[in-house]
This record gives structure tokens, sequence and C-alpha cells, in this order.
């Protein structure tokens, strides 16, 4: 099972866990009306969005086995196993299949050109990124924190308008890839 | 970048990276199955002894272990508003003593122990075909390129500042990721020159 050119997809996985790290260092971004959020989680919408689903998920677990191996990634400079057995452990396990779920619904989507290609991004990271990974973080809290499913989706519900901003802000960064890197094949689509 | 790693050596930076892993796997898995606070509290407190014992080693880790406290003071907090403060006290020993057991093994484990072992317990799936061999190439290569991305962004928000007065913030995250894709394309072609394929 390996793809025509390995090296050129490890290259793409490194580097992008490597921007997941950056976007965990950069201080939290203040929005135009005053909200700070980080930007880790869009790196994950990102990830999704520009990256095949099998290096997406690639991307993202080389990013967690380096946080697992005590590397403060995460923002705010967490890291270690303790994370992961932290009561939002179920939101990093998450970013596994918030990122795979992306990268899917981002290749089924039809539509080409800068314009369809932020909305197909913004669709996809709705889906893989508030969808599937507030499922894995809500089960998290269910389990490390022994919350009740209502207790633990009304606690997380705080996250999701921060959330919606940041798939935006994924599909506008789309938008300018798109512009500034014509021949990406985004969702890993070949045929365009 | 700083790891959480602490130079000043400590009597757990001498059991083999290994056995640490074992016991957190262990410890980890018991913590979760006992639900008596009457036996968690005796566990989490020796635990918190062995935690202590590092002594100043802990320093670059103080911050997460504060992070993980309020996580879990707000994790009591919530069972305790809604009248069960039972089950709180118990996830919070759990996560408490979890948490502090992750990072007591990144505080005295270096990074490539922990590859050393991570490679070891991998060896069997290469036999299937999974290629080991690039999991440290890929890891070296992310913290390289980590660095280097930072330096831009930085530089980038130096450029922007100078010009409006203001941080980048997030007017600088497209191009950060446009850089990013590009510099990947010129890596891939020099990976692919030196290891083929």
């Amino acid at each position: 099972m390996t793809s025509a050119a390995p090296s050129r997809s490890l290259s793409l996985v490194a580097l992008f866990a490597a921007l997941l790290a950056v976007f965990g260092l950069i201080p939290k971004i203040d929005l135009p009306f005053g909200v700070p959020i980080t930007i880790q989680t869009l790196g994950v919408m990102l990830a999704g969005c520009l990256l095949a689903p099998r290096q997406a998920f690639q991307a993202l677990l080389l990013f967690l086995v380096a946080v697992a191996f005590g590397l403060p990634l995460l923002s705010g400079g967490r890291g270690g196993l303790g994370v992961f057995v932290a009561p939002s452990g179920g939101f990093l396990v998450g970013m596994l299949f918030s990122a795979v779920a992306t990268s899917w619904v981002m290749r089924a989507l039809p539509g080409v050109g800068p314009l369809r290609l932020a909305a197909r991004a913004f669709a996809a990271s709705v889906v893989g990124g508030i969808l599937v990974e507030y499922a894995f973080g809500i089960a998290g809290l269910v389990a490390l924190a022994k919350l009740t499913p209502w207790q633990a989706t009304v606690a997380s519900l705080a996250f999701v308008p921060g959330d919606l901003i940041k798939c935006a802000l994924c599909a506008m960064v789309v938008h300018t890839v798109a512009r500034s890197v014509p021949d990406w094949r985004f969702g890993g689509r070949t045929a365009t | 970048m700083r790891s959480l790693y602490s130079d000043r050596r400590t009597w757990l930076h001498a059991v083999p990276a290994g056995a640490k892993l074992l016991a957190i796997a262990a410890l980890g898995t018991a913590f979760f199955m006992i639900d008596r606070p009457s036996w968690l509290a005796p566990g989490a407190s020796v635990v918190a002894i062995a935690f202590v014992s590092l002594g100043r080693s802990v320093r670059p880790a103080l911050r997460l272990v504060v992070s993980i406290t309020v996580a879990s003071a707000l994790v009591a907090g919530f069972h305790m508003v809604v009248g069960q403060a039972g089950i709180g006290l118990v996830s919070v020993l759990r996560l408490m003593s979890a948490s502090l057991l992750g990072v007591m093994l990144a505080v005295t484990t270096r990074f490539d122990e922990l590859l050393d072992v991570f490679e070891t317990l991998l060896r069997p799936f290469e036999r299937l075909g999974f290629p080991t061999g690039r999991l440290a190439l890929g890891l070296g290569l992310m913290l390289r390129f980590t660095e280097h991305f930072f330096v831009q962004w930085r530089r980038m928000d130096d450029a922007h500042r100078a010009r409006t007065g203001k941080p980048g913030g997030m007017a600088l995250l497209a191009p950060l990721t446009v850089r990013m894709l590009l510099t990947a394309r010129r890596v891939a072609d020099a990976l692919a020159a030196r290891l083929g394929g």
C-alpha cells in the first residue's frame, strides 16, 4: 500500500504537521470584534481541505505522536501523554477523524474555481471540524470527566460559534490558496 | 522550541523509557478501572508524592500542571453544581493522577528515547509493509519545519506591524499556508531526488 510517490506524500504530511504545530505556537488571534481564538483546530480543518484523507490522517497522527512524546505543541504549550486523559482528551483524538471526515467531504463535493472551492471548504469543515470533532470531544467528556451526554453537549456548545468562525477562516484560506496555487489538488482529488 | 524535558537529572531519568511507558499504561488502566475514592485517593497521593519528589525538574511543565488543575477544578465544580460531588471527586482524582503520570514521563524522558521504544513496538508491523523508518524521518522534518514556519510567521507579523502598526493576526494565515504548500513541494522534490520515488 505505497502510493506512487511516497516521499512526496511524506513531505506534505510532515510539513502539514509542522503547520499544525506552528498554529499552536502563534498566540491567540483577536478577531475584529475583539474575541480571541486559538487557531490550532483551524489547522485540522485546513489539513482536511488541502490533503487527501490518508495524508490528512497521517499528518494528524504525526502531530499527535509528537505531542504524546512530550513536545509542548498544543496551544498554550501543552503536551505529553497527560493531555490525552485530560477532560478534553476526546477532542484531541477526534482531530484525527475530524481531518479525515473534512477531507472526504471536500473530495466528494462538486465545484471548481476559488469561490466554489471556498464553499466546499466551509461545508467540509463544518462536517469534519464541528460535527465529527464534537462527537469525539463529547464522548471524551462523558468517558473521562464522567459528565452525562447532555451535560457534555451543553458544555461544548459554548465553543461552536468560535469554531464556525474558524470554518469561515478556513474557507478564506482555501480561497486564497486556490488563487495562488491553482494546480493544488484539494482533498487529494485528481480529476477536477 | 522549548521541550518539557528537563536536563536536571532525577531518579526517574535513570528508569528506561520502555519501563516508564509500561508503568503508565498499567497505572493509567488501573486508575480508570477503580471507582472507589477510598482506593483512588491513596493512589493519587502516591502519584503526587512521586511528582513532588522530582523537585525542581518539573519546572518546565508547571504551566501544564496548572492548566490540568484548572480543568479538573472545572469538572469538579460542574459535578458539585448538579449535586454529584462523589462522581466529581472520583473523576478529578483520576484525571489528576493520570495527567501527572504523563507529565512525569515528559519531564524525565528524552524525545529520542521514546522514539526508540516506539520504533521497537512498531517493528512487527514493518514485516507487514508499514514503513516505520519514515516515522523518524517524518518527525524530524516536522520539528525542523515547525521552527522554520514559526520564524516565517514572526517575520511576516513584523512586516505587517511595520506597514500597518497592527499585529498581522488572521491576515497572515493564508500567506503562511501558501508558503507552507510551496515549501512542501520543494522539500518533496529534494526528498525524491535523495530517496527516489
